[in-house]
């Protein structure tokens, strides 16, 4: 073994030691005993990587991240439950125990699994995402929704490619590209996330709205043929009600 | 997994996650979107992992994986096997200088080396993996991760004197330690 093999392997050396006993490193770390200026080299390294691994755990979390974690992987135990066929009677107690709220406005009660997964993903990006966005046809959309007694919009006024190809916000989801933009409606802002069916979901029957609510927000998800959509907010679900 | 014991999986993972997750992204917002991701997918599709000690290893994997597919998705790769070595041994000096300077510059000079040799290094310091870990959580071979530990630190080591120079510029990022408020 020459040096610079040694070198090579002993990279890999922990230096907190807990390689000290592994087979992988045992002719290395003794020819870095035997040579002094391979020993310097190692004794070096250590204290570098040592100093770097101290300092690199010092970046901490943002604040919320946490709880953003834990309040999406609720939406999304919900819909575990769903995808599980459990029966009506066990998805709602699962729900219950989780704390997420869902009605649906529609008959029969059934919530789209992908809305609650994407419900929850809206929710956990309006408390903790950056938001933003460019483009004129993102600021007329925002211009529309902010207009007094508009709706939300249907397939026929979202162009999605241009949204996203010109400055909207886009985020991924399951693959999936996300176009969001916010507004203020009656003193209250909200986030509407857009994104285009494709696939199996593209085939499925569009849905009404389903309703979701959890400690970081409330959302309403529904589809039509063309594309998901979300509406979120700390509002409150009867003022995202108001909007649909 | 009920609702105590996720908790308890986040409290001992997000943290190690985001940082490895900056590395990667080098911004806070796509990483803390990363992050929420792999737990997301921990949540609903993460129970069936019979064994909980692979846990950690499941969500760096998983974070990784995503961190790729976003990427693709983006079409922004690069080259990333062919650059320079950049050899040096560790001096004196390099260690007087980690220790002179703040978490947030150590950070930012991390993310300026590459990310084929990024991502091994960041699992290296900050979750003192060893390289059979490292291994398995990027899914390559052990020798891979050797080689790309070792030119990694040359790397870092490099990005760090630059960062120190006079008339260098490193960008805080939010949530470092030394971090200035803007």
């Amino acid at each position: 073994m020459t040096s610079d093999e040694a070198k090579f392997i002993l990279s890999a050396f922990r230096p907190d030691g807990s390689d000290a006993g592994n087979p992988a490193f045992a002719d290395a770390l003794k020819m870095a005993g035997a040579d002094p200026m391979l020993g310097l080299w190692f004794d070096r390294s250590r204290a570098h990587d040592s100093a770097v691994a101290r300092k690199l755990r010092e970046v901490a979390p943002p604040a919320g991240l946490r709880e953003a974690i834990i309040a999406g992987a609720r939406v999304s135990g919900a819909r575990k439950g769903d995808g599980m066929g459990r029966v009506w009677l066990a998805g709602l107690a699962a729900a219950a125990a989780l704390a997420i709220v869902i009605v649906s406005m529609k008959a029969p009660a059934r919530p789209e699994p992908a809305g609650a997964a994407f419900a929850g993903f809206a929710i956990n990006d309006m408390v903790t995402g950056k938001h933003g966005g460019a483009g004129e046809p993102a600021g007329a959309l925002v211009a529309e929704l902010q207009a007094e007694g508009s709706r939300m919009p249907g397939a026929d006024r979202i162009n999605f490619e241009r949204l996203r190809d010109t400055g909207c916000r886009t985020l991924s989801f399951s693959g999936r590209t996300v176009i969001e933009v916010c507004f203020v409606r009656d003193g209250a802002l909200f986030h509407l996330y857009v994104s285009r069916r494709t696939g199996a979901d593209g085939a499925a029957e569009p849905e009404g709205p389903s309703f979701f609510s959890q400690a970081a927000g409330s959302a309403a998800a529904w589809s039509d043929r063309s594309f998901d959509y979300v509406l979120a907010s700390t509002a409150g679900t009867e003022a995202i009600r108001r909007l649909l | 997994m009920n609702n105590e014991a996720f908790k308890q999986l986040v409290d001992a993972h997000y943290a190690p996650l985001y940082r490895f997750a900056l590395s990667l992204a080098r911004n806070a917002s796509d990483a803390g979107d990363l992050v929420q991701q792999t737990f997301f997918i921990w949540a609903t599709k993460g129970h069936g992992l019979r064994e909980l000690s692979k846990a950690k290893s499941w969500l760096f994997t998983t974070l990784y994986r995503e961190f790729l597919r976003g990427r693709r998705r983006d079409a922004r790769s690069s080259s990333l096997e062919d650059l320079p070595a950049g050899e040096r041994d560790p001096s004196a000096e390099d260690v007087d200088r980690v220790s002179r300077i703040d978490a947030a510059t150590v950070m930012a000079a991390l993310q300026t080396v590459d990310e084929t040799f990024r991502a091994p290094l960041t699992l290296f310091y900050i979750e003192d993996m060893s390289y059979q870990e490292i291994a398995d959580a990027l899914e390559v071979p052990i020798g891979t991760v050797m080689s790309r530990l070792s030119r990694g630190k040359a790397q870092l080591r490099t990005a760090l004197e630059r960062a120190e120079a006079p008339g260098s510029k490193v960008l805080p990022f939010p949530g470092a330690k030394g971090a200035q408020a803007s």
